[in-house]
């Protein structure tokens, strides 16, 4: 009787710390599926907000850094660390033409016309993709990766360096944005780009900085997917469309609201297929893909404005 | 002459789309992305009826009233939601109906889609079948062509020229807009519906993003707005998109060197339209 009372007590032990463990497995994939979302829609928000451009060929440029990393350093056998940052200056150039050729021509026309622009960019680009580097998975890192556990959920050395770099690389640019001179110009440039240039401030060598500056943070988040998992060009489109939605959820042009809805889309996605919802069923893995989406339609129908929405300043 | 009448079946498949949407997105500058998630639902729910129940009739209904619901609810959106909102909005509306048929594979079979499906009732043979794609698309060049030159045509104009004013001279944005997207929504039945009776498989590949941009291209390479324009720009397009498998490439280059070759097709076409896709408003 009591060693059967025993094992029972165990029994439950072992179940609560299992279902513990899945969730903090299910949190730690959501802090590393969130910084990837993080650093691409942090940029993108910048972008928007200064330019109120779509640029539908992010998730291809994030790809080509990725890529080009990968390419460096799997191909060539160069080291780690000039391979990744190879794979940035190319994110950068690249993004630099998107803007020189797909954006900056079309969007004093209309505003919209990049949205088609880059749309075909995004074509022209996953067709120079998948010619180049073939449609085959590719890792910058392959093989078995060193785990270890955290609070119950395991974590490669990799994926906590990937988390780290990202905290620094937002908080860097925290401090740049918010205590800077140049961040300030930066901030000027995005509230009221004409009152700016009257000011002084060189506006359209900012709008080119801001451009090329999403493009290196897209860049960043190629090189990450590249590490922790595989790249393959089926990618690009589901990358975009995460920024997109983190960016309308946290308000168009709020860098910070964008990033913070990056992390609850990505656990939020995490949470979606990891629990077992009602002790009933699971969903499907392949839903997870939806959530980004809907999260557009509920804000767009709910709450055009997001919810970090920018209160405008007045005089 | 059997690769001939295929080339006209499929020009005759893609030409009540393009033309509803030149409607849309061309002459009204309504910035919507999601024809083919019209079509999607339209083309589903028309062969999983004709499937549960095998009544060809019950199946049309029940495919045009999906087809009636969904543009409905993107006419709705389109008044309710700013411009690029509607284009981001409608791209979500139409991956996230496509992501239900990939992973509710018990009721439409997934990534396999549903094979064998009937032969249209009529007629059997392709030349047959060809040339009713041929009158029908004759009829609907002409149709739109009327509707195009109506007050209709001259309402959806304005509005995508000036709102406020359009307003002001009584033309009801609502009213326009629901009709506009009702008539694509019949396009996307006309269009969609042939097409899988002709290859026999409902595919959701059929459905996917690049199939979106082949839309965008044929509007604005064929001048946004025009009836005929997007007829001749469906015309070389189509067969240009056939025509291309017979380059002497391995597939695993031709496929990018496809999407690269439209990429820059759709490019350039923006970049001579730059001044008309998206016009500036006019002043006195």
């Amino acid at each position: 009787m009591l060693s059967s009372t025993f094992a029972l007590a165990a029994l439950r032990w072992t179940s609560r710390r299992l279902h513990y463990s899945s969730h903090m497995q299910l949190f730690a994939n959501a802090l590393i599926a969130g910084s990837l979302a993080a650093l691409i829609a942090g940029g993108l928000a910048l972008v928007y907000g200064v330019l109120g451009v779509f640029n539908l060929a992010l998730g291809q440029l994030a790809l080509t850094g990725g890529y080009v990393t990968w390419w460096l350093h799997q191909v060539l056998d160069l080291p780690l660390f000039p391979s990744v940052i190879g794979g940035l200056i190319t994110g950068a150039l690249m993004t630099w033409l998107t803007f020189e050729v797909f954006v900056n021509p079309f969007y004093k026309h209309h505003r919209f016309l990049p949205l088609v622009t880059t749309i075909a960019w995004s074509m022209i680009l996953d067709g120079l993709i998948l010619l180049v580097f073939e449609e085959r998975p590719r890792s910058i890192l392959p093989g078995l990766k060193k785990t270890f556990e955290i609070f119950g959920a395991h974590i490669s050395v990799e994926q906590c360096v990937l988390i780290a770099l990202t905290l620094i690389a937002l908080v860097v640019f925290a401090y740049v944005f918010h205590c800077t001179p140049f961040g300030r110009k930066l901030r000027a440039v995005v509230q009221h780009d004409t009152a700016a240039l009257s000011l002084g401030i060189n506006a359209p060598a900012l709008h080119r900085f801001i451009f090329i500056l999403s493009g290196i943070f897209a860049g960043a988040g190629g090189i990450f997917i590249g590490i922790d998992q595989n790249l393959s060009p089926t990618l690009a489109f589901s990358l975009t469309i995460k920024a997109y939605a983190a960016i309308i959820a946290g308000g168009k042009g709020n860098i910070w609201g964008a990033i913070i809805c990056a992390y609850l889309i990505a656990t939020l996605e995490q949470l979606l297929v990891g629990i077992h919802w009602f002790g009933v069923f699971y969903v499907p893995a392949g839903y997870q893909q939806t959530v980004a989406l809907l999260f557009i339609i509920i804000f767009l129908l709910c709450r055009p404005s997001g919810i970090f929405a920018a209160r405008a300043r007045a005089a | 002459m059997a690769f001939v009448w295929h080339l006209v079946i499929l020009i005759g498949t893609w030409l009540p789309g393009a033309l509803t949407y030149t409607m849309i997105f061309g002459k009204g500058k309504i910035l919507h992305f999601g024809p083919l998630g019209v079509s999607l639902m339209t083309s589903y729910a028309t062969f999983l009826t004709l499937g549960a129940t095998g009544s060809y009739p019950i199946a049309v209904l029940t495919g045009l009233g999906s087809a009636i619901a969904i543009s409905a609810v993107f006419a709705w959106l389109s008044l309710r939601l700013e411009p690029d909102g509607f284009g981001i909005m409608s791209i979500a509306v139409h991956l996230s109906v496509l992501s239900v048929v990939l992973n509710w594979s018990s009721l439409t079979r997934g990534a396999l889609g549903i094979p064998r499906l009937p032969r249209a009732p009529f007629p059997a043979s392709q030349e047959g079948f060809a040339l009713v794609m041929v009158v029908m698309c004759i009829v609907w060049v002409l149709g739109m062509w009327l509707l195009d030159r109506s007050s209709f045509g001259r309402k959806i104009a304005a509005l995508a020229e000036h709102e406020w004013h359009s307003a002001a001279l009584g033309v009801s944005r609502a009213r326009v807009h629901f009709l506009a997207f009702m008539v694509g929504a019949l396009g996307a039945l006309f269009g969609t519906l042939p097409y899988h009776h002709y290859i026999g498989l409902l595919h959701p590949n059929d459905y996917q993003f690049p199939g979106l941009i082949f839309f965008v291209m044929l509007v604005v390479a064929g001048k946004p707005g025009s009836v005929f324009g997007v007829t001749i720009s469906t015309i070389l397009l189509v067969l240009l998109k056939e025509l291309l498998r017979f380059v002497p490439l391995p597939p695993d280059i031709l496929g990018p060197v496809r999407l690269i070759l439209f990429g820059v097709i759709l490019f350039a076409a923006v970049w001579y339209r730059r001044d008309t896709l998206f016009p500036k408003q006019r002043t006195v």
